[in-house]
């Protein structure tokens, strides 16, 4: 029996000894696997708002508009919306979006819909269902990020409050259909719908930005049935964890922690109805002019319905080394370069021949963001109330921080060095612009310190280098060495800046407190507009005044007048010479030291077709496609166990220990 | 035995008590309810919506005292729930907790029972071996061999084994887990081994000193002289005497099979109880935190009586008093 069992067990050994994370009955199939950092929290499109959960939200559900795969700068089509709408004028100064939804778009079958007809197992999706989501965006029970976003829709913030009171005044008001309690508080005005596929949204003041928010998961379409049934009594799901929408894939499998499975959606419109060439359901057939010599205009792939994957498989990696390592034994289809192993995977800025002998791909695309140093302009030494004498400091010190240094110090030369707050395929975004003092300058600097009055950085009333406190949120050692960096550059001014390092939290209360001096930030753009990173200067929303994200607290009124202005305006000339002027602004005034936007290094393996990085949060996997075969292939050159130290190890140990035994029990006899 | 039973109960009682305060006082002096409420909406949702969430969540309640409702403040309700075993939702993405626990005990025992009981039958088959052959190099080869692997952080195993095995030889992956039937031993036996590799260095050692302390004995002696044989006399007369030391380090750890690793599990990425707590405190999870501290203190203490109880039923000497 018991040499059964240790046969048994050797014998599953053998059976087990393969680094193959995925089952066999996988090989064949086209699935991109993808690793998640963290268990998404919530894929409630509401609420979820962190880039991983967008990738999973955003091809589950269906968006009315999308960005254009290929081009650039972002460019809006319809997705379930018939066309992109216009912007209409009412006569008393309100604005209106209507939207056109496609007729016979269905949702995912799920159980759900059985509330709604006990028979059906999808259905159309609808105007009514905008509406819904919407008004769930306004329910403030659900604490959704964006609620602020869109309260300039009519009577936005009045049918939040009128839901809370109805929902505080009588309990079981609470316990009612969550489309009944909605309905009971009247719905919100500015959201009306227009028969089945209609739905018009007023604004109370223009806000063009707000359809980029409709490619986005927040605003899809939800259908009523899947809140109401997924509400995690009797053991069924939460709806955040069992998202019913009409995307190109849904959820198969929910694990959280290690695995979420996603499959092709047969319902997808853009499966079901080929024949309407919805721009957003096919593969484009135009791109930016370096998309074709890279394959991504490949007429195999041109005018095809999406999506081409039979399923994505997202597995929970919270380490980097064994997710990237797992990525160069082909059980990952992409990754980010560790900066460990930079220099062997990234040669003089190219793919190294090692990797490109393994037939990988090298992307390289930069965020739209910007990272920055901040002053505090309510500060009596550094801010605006110090004057001239406040500016030629902030301006000094601007002029010796070398973002260029840095990127190449931390981040192996990744990075393009910032020289105003927007980033490269951001309308407003000059590559020829050169900020004056985003150029290291030492002697001007010191020339403009001793202007301030600093000569040699020295401050006059103490006789001592001019103590200056840089706030941060980060107590690490590797944030500590970044923030000496700077602390060392100032140090060449002569100016005494001490690292304030707290935890984050106590960073928060201090910003909260407006009790900082000098801090350094960064912004992921929400959307491709020049007003989502120029709002952050926005004086109306300064931070100390209204805890808005103007942490600075810049407020220039020829700035905010300027900002007003090109919110509203068309890309264009004129939006251009406005931005230019808000530049110039920014250029003199230095409420920041703009220092970078990161630049992505990823690396794709040869079988993944069409890619092409896309900064902001798009979910891409629609228009990814596998060559299962040749990645199978590799996958089984690179990963052929070693097992002779096995049988070494054996073997030593034996030889070790056997004379030993003989000897001894030779001796015992 | 009834009193001692019912004795110990009561210090347990107290210690729970205990931990739950300082557990409270920890976690509110690292943490405040803001930074809870922005680890879980994120960082760009304006601070009404913290508000809304931090209402939502109950946080927005006084702490410690409440001079109008004084059983109203976070302080009573964080022992109402544990104490109750109502843990709720957890802060970071509102799922049932008791949920979370059911989900990640199935993984934390598929690591920890077979690193358990591999451990344990290695360890005891190895310090017998070694206790036999004492005085020869193979006990001395062994002590070192033990000492060495004792003296390696947990941390070199895991990443070493991680590059040696997982990358270099693959004779299985990195990391990652999959409860299908199919593939779930895959994922196990990396971790597997680099628990045994890092544990069975101590317990050798530890086994051995007792082993070759018992061999020593009279009746050890005495069994020898009646001509009981050397496997014998190890498996029958100085295993079964050695029981006491054996179970005081093995009962306390059983309940521990529950709660996972931390390390293992975190590194190896097992959504077990241990990556839950690891999640939990990175993310600010009080309540999540709190129910598995609670459970993990209460474990403990309940090993700790099933311990000493074990003692008489092993040893009919022992007595409670």
């Amino acid at each position: 029996m018991a040499r059964f069992a240790a046969l048994a067990l050797g014998l599953s050994l053998l059976a087990a000894c393969t680094n193959n994370p995925y089952p066999d009955a996988d090989q064949g199939l086209k699935i991109l696997y993808r690793p998640l950092a963290e268990p998404p929290r919530t894929l409630d499109p509401a609420v979820s708002y962190n880039a991983a959960e967008h990738q999973i939200t955003g091809v589950v559900y269906a968006t009315l508009l999308d960005y254009h795969y290929l081009a650039r700068p972002y460019r809006l089509i319809p997705g379930l919306a018939r066309e992109v709408p216009h912007a209409r004028r009412l006569p008393d100064g309100r604005v209106a979006y209507r939207f056109r939804l496609r007729e016979g778009a269905l949702y995912q079958d799920d159980p759900a819909f059985a509330l709604g007809d006990a028979s059906a197992l999808t259905r159309e999706v609808v105007a009514g269902d905008v509406a819904f989501q919407l008004m769930r965006i306004a329910d403030p029970s659900l604490a959704s990020p964006v609620i602020a976003t869109f309260a300039k829709i009519e009577g936005w913030d009045a049918f939040s409050q009128r839901l809370a009171a109805l929902r505080e005044a009588d309990p079981a008001f609470g316990q009612q259909r969550i489309d009944a309690q909605y309905a009971a508080a009247g719905g919100i005005p500015g959201v009306k719908v227009a028969g089945r596929y209609q739905v018009e949204i007023v604004l109370s003041e223009p806000y063009p930005q707000l359809l980029y928010w409709f490619t986005m998961p927040f605003t899809a379409p939800v259908p009523w049935e899947a809140v109401e049934r997924w509400d995690g009594e009797e053991g069924r799901d939460f709806f955040k964890d069992h998202p019913v929408g009409a995307g190109p894939f849904f959820v198969t499998r929910f694990d959280r922690q290690s695995r979420i499975v996603l499959d092709r959606n047969p319902n997808y419109y853009g499966l079901r109805h080929p024949e309407w060439g919805a721009p957003a359901a096919v593969y484009p057939s135009e791109g930016e002019p370096g998309d074709a010599p890279l394959g991504r205009l490949d007429p195999a792939y041109v005018g095809r319905p999406l999506p081409f994957l039979d399923r994505v498989e997202y597995r929970i990696e919270k380490e980097d080394i064994p997710t990237f390592n797992k990525f160069l034994q082909g059980y990952y289809d992409a990754s980010g370069i560790l900066q460990e192993s930079f220099d062997k995977m990234v040669h003089e800025g190219a793919l190294s021949e090692e990797m490109a002998r393994n037939g990988m791909q090298l992307e390289k695309s930069v965020d739209p963001d910007v990272y920055y140093i901040g002053f505090n302009m309510d500060d009596g030494v550094v801010g605006s109330s110090a004057g001239e004498q406040g500016r030629k400091l902030r301006q000094a010190m601007s002029l010796v921080v070398d973002s260029r240094e840095f990127a190449r110090v931390f981040n192996n030369g990744r990075g393009v060095p910032a020289q105003s707050p927007l980033p490269p395929g951001i309308f407003g975004y000059e590559a020829d612009y050169v900020n004056p003092y985003r150029q290291v300058d030492l002697a001007r600097a010191k020339e403009l310190l001793a202007a301030a009055g600093y000569a040699g950085g020295t401050d006059p009333k103490t006789g001592k280098p001019l103590h200056l406190s840089f706030d941060l949120g980060d107590t690490s050692t590797r944030g500590r060495v970044r923030f000496q960096f700077f602390v060392n550059q100032w140090s060449r001014l002569g100016l005494d800046v001490e690292i304030a390092a707290t935890n984050y939290n106590q960073f928060q209360e201090k910003i909260r407190k407006n009790a900082y001096q000098i801090f350094m930030w960064g912004w992921i753009a929400d959307y491709p507009d020049p007003e989502n990173f120029l709002f952050l200067l926005w004086g109306q929303l300064a931070q100390s005044k209204r805890h808005g994200p103007n942490t600075a607290n810049f407020a220039n009124p020829r700035y905010d007048e300027l900002f007003l202005r090109m919110k509203v305006a068309e890309n264009g000339e004129a939006r251009l010479a406005l931005i230019r002027e808000m530049r110039a602004i920014l250029e003199r005034e230095r409420p920041w030291i703009e220092l970078f936007h990161r630049e992505n290094y990823t690396l794709f393996h040869g079988w993944v077709r069409n890619v092409k990085p896309a900064g902001l949060s798009l979910p891409t996997a629609r228009y990814v496609d596998i060559d299962p075969e040749l990645r199978s292939r590799r996958r089984a050159g690179w990963n052929q166990p070693v097992r002779w130290p096995a049988v070494a190890l054996a073997a030593g140990t034996l030889a070790l220990v056997v004379p030993g035994i003989v000897t001894f029990l030779r001796e015992r006899q | 035995m009834l009193a001692y039973i019912v004795r110990r109960t009561a210090y347990g009682f107290v210690t729970l008590i205990g931990v739950l305060l300082l557990l409270f006082v920890l976690f509110f002096l690292y943490a405040s309810p803001h930074e809870m409420a922005r680890r879980a909406v994120g960082e760009k949702a304006p601070p009404e919506v913290l508000e809304q969430w931090i209402v939502n969540h109950g946080y927005d309640k006084p702490k410690v005292w409440n001079p109008e409702h004084p059983f109203d403040t976070l302080l009573v309700e964080h022992f109402r729930r544990a104490l109750s075993f109502d843990f709720g939702r957890g802060d970071a993405d509102g799922t049932p907790i008791t949920q979370r626990l059911r989900e990640g005990m199935g993984p934390s025992l598929a690591l920890a029972v077979p690193s358990f009981v591999f451990g344990l039958l290695f360890s005891v088959a190895l310090a017998l071996f070694v206790a036999y052959f004492r005085e020869t190099y193979i006990d001395r080869m062994g002590v070192i061999v033990c000492v060495l692997t004792m003296s390696i952080s947990t941390l070199l195993y895991i990443i070493g084994g991680q590059f040696l095995i997982g990358k270099l030889l693959r004779w299985f992956p990195i990391s990652g887990f999959d409860a299908s039937p199919s593939v779930i031993v895959r994922f196990l036996m990396l971790p597997l081994v680099v628990s045994l590799a890092s544990g069975v260095g101590g317990s050798v050692r530890f086994y051995r000193t007792v082993f070759i302390e018992e061999g020593g004995r009279d009746y050890v002696r005495t069994a020898r002289a009646k001509g009981c044989g050397d496997l014998r006399v190890m498996t029958h007369h100085v295993l079964r005497n050695a029981l006491i030391p054996i179970l005081t380090r093995t009962v306390v750890v059983i309940p521990f099979l529950f709660t996972g690793s931390l390390l293992l599990e975190s590194f190896f990425g097992i959504p077990g109880l241990g990556s839950l707590t690891v999640d939990a405190v990175q993310g600010n999870d009080f309540a999540t935190l709190r129910a598995l501290v609670f459970i993990g203190s209460l474990l403990f203490i309940g090993a700790q009586i099933a311990t000493d109880v074990s003692y008489s039923l092993v040893d009919p000497r022992v007595r409670f008093e």
